[in-house]
């Protein structure tokens, strides 16, 4: 049976000033087809389908959606038309109640002569998130008390509904715990093989895509460098083509640490000594300089937890967090005491969107660039373009605002923060979330040259193989405690370590 | 990966980033030449000596007040006390100046006070977890107080100052110095020092700030401080151009500051994009309303509507919320 063609662009031209995001693209997508989009930062991956769902317009070119032809000027009337997309960061909206989030823009269902009917709305909440098989999210409760996944999870239950005809899935994955990734492969599964609607996913894991997506389609530098079906995803050389297409280079073998070297020096960089917050009771570690520390468990087992406490965010109610005999109470006394972090919500906590590159990078550095009181802006160009051109960041100059880059991109900013500051221990919460293996192999480089300096690294990752690849040890967490310690070695292999985290 | 660092930006692009500069001191420049034109028509001149006093001692006070408000401003928060406070140190300085016959002691008295309001005005918000403009409410209500006790107790509305002399803060030069002066000092301390940097990170993004090592109830205050300041600075002109202070001076000042600051281009919820030209040029461009239109032959009750349909027009096209929420 020939396949049912439900959306289409053609010479798809996107321009941001001199930089052009997309090249004159022609696209395609059918009915009962996950398409994967891949292809390294601002390479016009999310351009193409963020066009498509209203976010932005085209410079050129047009789209055909359903037959007729598609011109979107807000995400509200694509996703009223059957297109919708979950974004990469948190959507949701804070202060009110999970239910208030599904609903937004619904209330009239459920209010008569103007007064809103709210156990209505909480039962439809509850209804439709149990459907979704969410059921330990609750209707009434206020949407600020879930975490950062669960709260991805609601934006993904606002977002489709019996009419969404394409779900456009945006590096949302990153975002989301394993339980709340089964859901969403169990989702677009059903939609496109039960419902034959279609699913574009845009991701940087390649498993991932290799694993769920029918067909893939890779892009570089605003152009589609190839298209491949199922059989090509599956040949044996699929993930060597696939990595070519994507950088335009062989990028060698090398990705992770290369040695099984676990040795460190002796002196202790930074120490939690029986912490105990929330629900983390009595949690030590000893972090020493020129170690990489691994946190890996599941998303809600409380690692995110211990790299806010060690940073200083977190109000503790017995135990230490001690640098070089300081005690860290604050983000303040951190950073003083030569301590970054890197936070997993990027653009909520890292990043000052509406402010330049320039502007974030040299934001913990405005002490050491300070000289009585006078700042020379010389001094903080010269900062920022050092760190653009260390981490490659894809930009017209330091001064472009930071909610213009693409993911990986801000997260390149987020990371040249702390690199720029020259803090010695940095607690890494997701480091590589969002960003390519181009960029991913350069970092990996990167931490494995601060190791050699004597820097010491807390890595916080849902990444296994990340954990696995770079850490000289690697603590696994289950339900707020440790459960088990692992230390470099060869032949230490993920399924190892799933049964201490499940 | 190409690093495109050394390409130029398009003139589109340009375009887009300095729209809100571009509307700020295209208004201006729109003003200056439709009253200049239109004046003329009507027989008469904006640029006349007696018209650039009047011109001049409009702006003045709404200038040296906004241009230190940019900084709370840009915190993303705003003070509705402004009027009151400078009811409050007009009144000290023409009682204290008639007292003591110099400004020195009052001026002095009035910066202890603005310092301690301010502090308050700025630490409430990070201490208390409450927005910092209702304390500011508290205040404007408390120094109404106090204002009405002062002239009930010593039984008229207006006061005047005959032992010292103001007539130098009646020159324009003197005024366009002063203004000159402080725009100068703030904007070093706004674009080239941490207390700037630091007031429009917070504004912008504050657990961000916060996560960067800023100490947010800190550098809250630093920025009342400077307003502080400037409101003292306020004052003195204010009571000087007239040499007399009332029960109502400062009345509906915090207003104009708001205005002012819009029409120049603020952001109302503050961050990166906030600067110090902003209150400069909308409190000229606010003066060249007040001045221009009765010129031109609107009446003197019509010119707040003017002036607010205006307004109105300004916001909708700087402050309006663009996109909807998305539907389920």
């Amino acid at each position: 049976m020939p396949k049912e063609l439900i959306f289409e662009a053609k010479g798809m031209r996107k321009e941001f000033g001199p930089t052009v995001a997309l090249k004159d693209v022609d696209f395609s997508l059918y009915r009962g087809e996950i398409r994967g989009l891949i292809g390294e930062n601002g390479s016009g991956k999310s351009t193409i389908m963020s066009i498509a769902s209203g976010m932005q317009p085209a410079t050129k070119g047009t789209m055909v959606f359903k037959g007729a032809d598609w011109n979107p000027h807000n995400m509200v009337e694509a996703q009223l038309h059957g297109i919708s997309m979950i974004l990469q960061e948190a959507n949701t909206i804070p202060g009110v109640t999970v239910a208030q989030n599904i609903f937004a823009g619904h209330e009239d269902e459920f209010s008569r002569f103007g007064v809103i009917n709210m156990k209505k709305m909480y039962q439809a909440a509850d209804e439709v998130l149990a459907r979704f098989g969410m059921d330990w999210i609750h209707g009434r409760d206020l949407i600020d008390r879930y975490t950062f996944e669960d709260r991805k999870l609601v934006e993904l239950v606002r977002c489709v509904t019996e009419d969404t005809e394409i779900l456009v899935v945006d590096e949302t994955t990153t975002a989301l715990s394993l339980e709340g990734r089964a859901i969403l492969y169990k989702l677009i599964h059903k939609m496109t093989e039960e419902e034959n609607k279609a699913v574009v996913f845009v991701s940087h894991d390649m498993d991932e895509i290799l694993e769920q997506c029918t067909a893939l389609t890779v892009l570089r530098d605003g152009e589609i460098k190839g298209n491949l079906d199922r059989a090509a995803m599956e040949a044996p050389d699929a993930v060597k083509n696939i990595r070519y297409m994507m950088v335009g280079r062989d990028i060698g073998e090398k990705y992770y640490r290369e040695d099984y070297d676990a040795s460190h020096l002796e002196e202790v960089a930074l120490e939690l000594k029986n912490i105990t917050f929330g629900n983390i009771k009595n949690f030590s570690l000893k972090l020493h300089k020129g170690e990489i520390l691994g946190l890996g468990g599941l998303s809600g087992c409380g690692m995110h937890d211990i790299g806010h406490a060690a940073y200083g965010l977190e109000k503790l109610d017995s135990g230490r967090v001690i640098r070089k005999g300081t005690e860290i109470r604050n983000p303040l006394d951190a950073i003083e005491n030569g301590i970054g972090y890197i936070s997993k919500n990027r653009d909520s906590e890292a990043l000052i969107l509406e402010g330049s590159i320039q502007d974030n990078i040299v934001l913990p550095s405005i002490p050491d660039l300070e000289k009585t009181t006078f700042i020379r802006p010389l001094d903080e160009k010269k900062m920022a373009s050092a760190e653009i051109k260390r981490f490659r960041i894809k930009c017209r100059n330091g001064s472009q605002y930071v909610n213009t880059l693409s993911g990986g991109n801000k997260q390149k900013v987020s990371f040249a923060k702390w690199t720029a500051k020259g803090s010695d221990v940095i607690i890494m919460d997701c480091p590589t979330r969002g960003v390519d293996i181009g960029v991913k192999q350069a970092m990996y480089g990167l931490i494995e040259e601060m190791k050699k300096e004597g820097k010491a690294i807390l890595m916080i990752s849902e990444e296994l193989s990340e954990l696995i690849g770079m850490c000289d040890k690697l603590i696994i967490m289950k339900d707020f405690k440790v459960t088990k310690e692992f230390t470099r070695a060869a032949d230490l292999k993920q399924t190892d370590i799933i049964e201490y985290m499940i | 990966m190409a690093n495109n660092e050394n390409q130029k930006p398009a003139l589109v692009d340009w375009v887009k980033e300095h729209g809100t500069d571009l509307a700020a001191y295209g208004g201006l420049l729109f003003c200056i030449i439709f009253f200049t034109i239109t004046t003329s028509m009507a027989g008469s001149s904006i640029w006349s000596q007696a018209k650039i006093r009047t011109l001049m001692s409009d702006v003045i006070v709404t200038a040296l007040m906004s241009v230190g408000a940019v900084f709370i401003y840009s915190l993303g928060n705003m003070d509705i006390s402004i009027g009151k406070q400078i009811g409050l140190y007009s009144t000290i300085m023409v009682l204290l100046g008639n007292a003591t016959g110099s400004l020195i002691l009052p001026v002095i008295l009035c910066l202890v006070i603005a310092v301690i309001i301010g502090a308050v005005n700025g630490a409430s918000g990070e201490v208390l977890h409450m927005y910092s403009v209702i304390s500011s409410v508290v205040f404007m209500m408390i120094l109404s107080g106090v204002s009405t006790i002062i002239y009930s107790t010593i039984g008229t509305r207006n006061i005047v100052l005959h032992t010292v002399d103001t007539s130098m803060l009646k020159s324009p030069v003197i005024m366009v110095a002063a203004l000159a002066l402080e725009t100068a000092i703030i904007t070093y301390f706004f674009n080239f020092t941490k207390y700037g940097k630091y007031a429009k990170a917070i504004g912008a993004n504050k657990t961000a700030a916060e996560q960067s090592g800023i100490n947010v109830v800190k550098y809250k205050v630093i920025p009342y401080i400077f307003l502080a300041c400037t409101l003292v600075v306020a004052s003195l002109f204010q009571m000087g151009y007239t040499g007399a202070a009332s029960d109502s001076t400062g009345t509906g000042f915090e207003m104009n500051v708001m205005v002012a600051l819009i029409l120049g281009g603020m952001p109302l919820n503050g961050g990166m994009n906030s600067k110090v030209s902003c209150a400069v040029i909308g409190a000229f461009t606010f003066a060249l309303f007040d001045v221009g239109l009765p010129i031109i032959g609107v009446p003197t009750k019509m010119t707040f509507m003017v002036k607010a349909c205006i307004f109105l027009v300004v916001v909708l096209i700087t402050c309006r919320k663009k996109n909807g929420v998305l539907p389920r």
